[in-house]
């Protein structure tokens, strides 16, 4: 398999998550897409110095958190305008409104934390141990463990409000 | 919604995603190769093509510089060309230090305070550059008169009652909109390096 062709296969397996790291950290549908393309070609030219020795969502991972950063714009303080565009789009022809508008909900709530713990959230989300965590993030365990209870007692009492 | 709920909806979302796999090997390659109509790499195509505007305007005052013959025209012809060289210069080298972060070897952690560390170094930047291109205007009028039509705008005292009140004015509303912009990114800047540093 040439390089190219390992390189396109890695980026069909994971685009989902290239898409939710882009969606959490844009406001707006084209800052999105142009996240996303930078995020896609940061890895292909790191792709060559990507080592085996960590798995390759750990190393996407932190490579599409840090192009996320490296691209942060000044954000205005909207954080109820969640394009509709921006979330899942359903593939089946019967739009599940109620599901979508969970799901803007949800993006509302997570984009309301500060860059970090945005990041910090997603991975758990995504099925992440604390282990996994700490290697993408940099951080210790412990200070994971003490920063993830609380971004939930966060977005806890964030929930009950509504 | 509860955060177990949270958890549930991600997945399902999550799983959504799984089933709209849209891209192709071309469009992957298309992504990696032309970068196209990406508006983050304008920003500092903008900030390049200020520089060198700045660079031949300061260059012309340089050769037109004999023409300041009294010792204030001269220093306003010093500031000016000082300000339209050593500005861009820091402008584009604190750009590039955001640049040069390794986003394939560093940690997230050290991304971002990395980031935010440049980031308030340029907005200081831009924020000097606020209040030093007042004293531009005040320093650019004379030397673009001198030079461009001979006269000596210091000895033409009625320009200054219209020009100095206006440009008070201006200031003043610009500097407290710029003083509110940098105060806010900058505490969140702070609040962010005091957790993690």
């Amino acid at each position: 398999m040439s390089k190219e062709e390992a390189f396109t296969q890695i980026i069909k397996d994971h685009q989902g998550l290239i898409f939710k790291i882009s969606a959490l950290y844009t406001e707006q549908k084209q800052d999105q897409n142009d996240l996303y393309q930078e995020i896609v070609y940061q890895l292909w030219k790191s792709f060559d110095s990507f080592r085996a020795e960590s798995k390759i969502s750990t190393w996407m991972y932190r490579v599409a958190l840090n192009t996320a950063i490296s691209q942060l714009k000044k954000r205005k303080r909207r954080p109820n305008a969640v394009p509709m565009d921006k979330v899942v789009v359903p593939t089946t022809e019967t739009v599940d409104v109620e599901f979508e508008e969970r799901v803007k909900t949800l993006y509302v709530h997570i984009q309301k934390l500060n860059i970090l713990d945005r990041g910090l959230i997603l991975l758990l989300l995504e099925g992440k141990k604390y282990e996994d965590i700490a290697e993408i993030t940099g951080l210790s365990i412990t200070n994971v463990g003490t920063r993830i209870s609380r971004i939930k007692q966060k977005l806890k009492s964030e929930m009950t409000k509504k | 919604m509860e955060l177990q709920e949270l958890q549930t909806l991600w997945s399902e979302m999550s799983q959504e995603l799984e089933q709209q796999k849209k891209l192709t090997n071309e469009l992957i390659m298309k992504m990696t190769q032309e970068r196209y109509s990406n508006k983050f790499q304008k920003i500092s195509m903008y900030e390049t093509i200020g520089a060198v505007i700045c660079f031949i305007s300061a260059l012309f005052i340089l050769l037109k510089f004999t023409v300041l013959d009294t010792w204030y025209l001269q220093l306003c012809g010093a500031f000016t060309v000082l300000f339209l060289i050593l500005l861009p210069i820091l402008t584009l080298g604190s750009l590039n230090r955001i640049k040069r972060i390794n986003l394939a070897e560093n940690s997230f952690k050290d991304t971002i305070v990395q980031f935010t560390k440049a980031k308030k170094q340029l907005l200081l930047l831009q924020r000097i550059g606020i209040y030093l291109s007042f004293l531009l205007m005040f320093t650019i009028l004379p030397v673009a008169s001198k030079i461009g039509k001979g006269k000596d705008l210091f000895l033409e005292t009625n320009i200054w009652y219209v020009y100095l009140p206006v440009m008070a004015i201006f200031l003043f509303f610009f500097a407290r909109w710029g003083y509110g912009c940098y105060k806010n990114i900058t505490s969140s800047a702070e609040n962010i390096l005091g957790e993690l540093e």
